[in-house]
């Protein structure tokens, strides 16, 4: 359980064994197994790269503006299309691909970071509120059972509204926002996990809680409830794109999905595919995102339940 | 008995988070920026009428006693005026200092009260959509795990949860207001204005539904208190339908009360888009607006309907399985 850090050993074959892996890893091999992991695994990998490569190369900023160009259709519909705009251009001439690739960076970036602060934060307090219990578990719980009870999305578009909403400051109050779920998640996961042998063993040889929880619990409790993060990632960025489509996203001329949906949706009736074009991006980038949490969730299920 | 003595300290409880949780937004609301009175003057006024008006709102006043004199006002039911809409219900936006019509300005309870019917309609049909939706998917999934059904869930689910919802709603409203003709999408003048918004809100929830249920129904059917009744004679259908999913609907109901925090933020974009006058489009208008009483009454407000909805979910769990403890 706790040698995460150390190399699979194998018996005397040499043939490395399903009971030797850690959970996590045997929860990986059970992910990778399914062919719905590797069907989201592949799309996000490709739209990724395309979205970190291509704005790169491409010979056009996405931000200029080309009046004699404005409602170029997509390279599928209609007789103007042109092959400088393979997805068409929007009502002031911009390139709907470029724009909707960087609206893809900014919305991962969002969604990665905010869930990296929340299960940070989150775990820390969790972790930290099941082992040390009595006192410091009542406080931490509270504070959880308070903040879930307050509406954080109202507060928190309240705050972006007030301030500049930049990627940190999103970053920031979604992530300070969305952290109880995952404290409840750690705490109860260390609380299992503390009265297991070995941690107690610890205890006897004399290693500080503080040693125990980063050295042993959280190496052991932590890889099951990062696999599952990847569903709150596509969460995060719907909610990204929702706060760029009330105006309190990132800024334009910064393209988001958001913002570029809100832009288009003035011209659905005559030119749908402005507003159409990165939904679908954003479709795409969700399903592979949650087609490969989902299936780490029933990994996971199986092995805590020892089927695998 | 044993109810009277949940129900009062639960509520007891209930009622010291809700202190805490008043004061927690009462004073994220001071500390950010922005002045108040400056908002409620507008922008054109002279800086003595500024200092009159913030004077006089006790806004010069420690935050722990402007706290307390809100605490008072809230037991009496005062939830604060708005800074910007008059009493007779048109946004008038921030209007001239010296406008007479200033002082009278809408009730913040008022504006949630009107709204709220609105609201619970638009999430009760929602809410009776998505269990049509999901039920027969989620026990079929339950029933025949690994099987096609599992698959068939698995992959609505997987769909449903990464359709953006507001672009769904300007898509359903593009195709069945304009194109179609079907349904009206933008405002409220009758019951089927309610319908498009709740389709689109229903398919935010439906995935959490199918999910919860496929996952505890296929637990459930492995317990052995189903394996052994069809030794006692039962049929089949009364097996799944009386034992299995009255207790799969447990986590389901647990669901719910956690859940409860990621509907508002699908409730308040719907809205939004279909302009559907209920609480959320008076959230967000309120939010582009700045108005601070009524982001704060509806935040007070909410919070006091999740303790509420919490304290009946874990009534309606003891009552479904009476093993478990109030």
């Amino acid at each position: 359980m706790s040698k995460t850090a150390s190399p699979i050993e194998t018996t005397e074959a040499g043939i490395v064994t399903e009971a030797l892996r850690t959970p996590a890893q045997r929860m990986l091999r059970q992910a990778w197994a399914s062919s719905s992991f590797r069907l989201g695994f592949g799309i996000f990998l490709l739209l990724l790269f395309g979205a970190l490569v291509f704005p790169e190369i491409s010979s056009i900023d996405p931000t200029k503006m080309n009046i004699k160009g404005r409602f170029i259709p997509p390279l599928f519909l209609g007789d103007n299309w042109s092959w400088a705009h393979p997805l068409g251009t929007d009502h002031l001439g911009r390139d709907l691909l470029l724009r909707c690739l960087v609206g893809l960076r900014y919305s991962v970036l969002i969604g990665i970071g905010t869930v990296t602060l929340m299960f940070t934060v989150g775990c820390a307090l969790g972790l930290v509120s099941g082992f040390k219990g009595k006192l410091t578990d009542t406080i931490i719980m509270r504070i959880t059972d308070a903040q879930l009870s307050i509406p954080m999305i109202i507060l928190a578009i309240t705050i972006l509204g007030i301030s500049r909403p930049t990627a940190p400051a999103i970053i920031l109050v979604l992530g300070l926002a969305g952290w109880p779920l995952y404290a409840r998640v750690a705490r109860s996961a260390a609380l299992s996990e503390k009265s297991k042998e070995y941690i107690r063993g610890q205890r006897v040889l004399g290693a500080s809680d503080l040693r125990i929880i980063i050295l042993f619990v959280a190496p052991a409790v932590l890889p099951p409830i990062a696999f599952v993060a990847v569903l709150d990632v596509a969460a995060i960025m719907i909610f990204e794109s929702i706060l760029g489509f009330i105006g309190l996203g990132i800024q334009p001329p910064t393209p988001t999905f958001g913002n570029i949906i809100a832009d288009g949706r003035k011209y659905l009736i005559n030119y749908w595919w402005i507003a159409t074009m990165p939904g679908v991006f954003l479709l795409f980038t969700l399903t592979s995102l949650n087609l490969m949490g989902s299936a780490m969730e029933n990994a996971r299920n199986k092995v805590l339940r020892g089927g695998a | 008995m044993y109810l009277l003595s949940f129900l009062t300290r639960r509520l007891f409880q209930g009622a010291v988070v809700l202190l805490i949780v008043t004061f927690a937004i009462f004073t994220l609301l001071r500390i950010v920026p922005g002045d108040p009175a400056r908002l409620i003057v507008g922008g054109m006024a002279p800086d003595e009428v500024v200092v009159q008006k913030a004077e006089e709102l006790g806004l010069n006043d420690p935050i722990p006693i402007q706290f307390v004199r809100y605490l008072g006002d809230l037991v009496r039911g005062d939830l604060g005026n708005s800074f910007f809409r008059p009493k007779s219900g048109a946004t008038v936006g921030a209007a001239a200092f010296d406008d007479p019509t200033r002082d009278d300005r809408a009730e913040v309870l008022t504006l949630i009260l009107e709204t709220i019917p609105l609201t619970l309609q638009l999430a009760g049909l929602a809410v009776v959509f998505a269990l049509i939706m999901s039920f027969p998917l989620g026990v079929a999934a339950g029933l025949n795990p690994g099987k096609w059904q599992d698959k068939l869930a698995f992959f609505t689910g997987s769909l449903f949860v990464s359709i953006p919802n507001f672009w769904l709603g300007i898509v359903l409203a593009q195709v069945f207001s304009v194109n179609l003709g079907i349904l009206p999408s933008l405002g409220y003048k009758g019951f089927e204005y309610t319908i498009l918004p709740a389709v689109v809100l229903a398919i935010g929830i439906s995935p959490f539904i199918i999910r919860t249920l496929s996952v505890s129904i296929a637990q459930v059917m492995q317990e052995e208190f189903i394996t052994v009744a069809p030794l006692r004679g039962l049929r089949r259908s009364r097996i799944v339908g009386a034992h299995a999913i009255r207790n799969a609907s447990i986590p389901l109901l647990n669901l719910f009360g956690i859940q409860l925090g990621a509907l508002l933020g699908v409730l308040l974009v719907v809205e939004l888009i279909f302009d559907y006058p209920g609480l959320g489009r008076l959230t967000i208008n309120a939010v582009l607006q700045r108005d601070f009483p009524i982001i704060q009454g509806v935040a007070v407000f909410i919070s006091a309907i999740f303790v509420f909805i919490n304290i009946a979910v874990d009534l309606a769990a003891s009552y479904i399985d009476p093993r478990l403890e109030y």
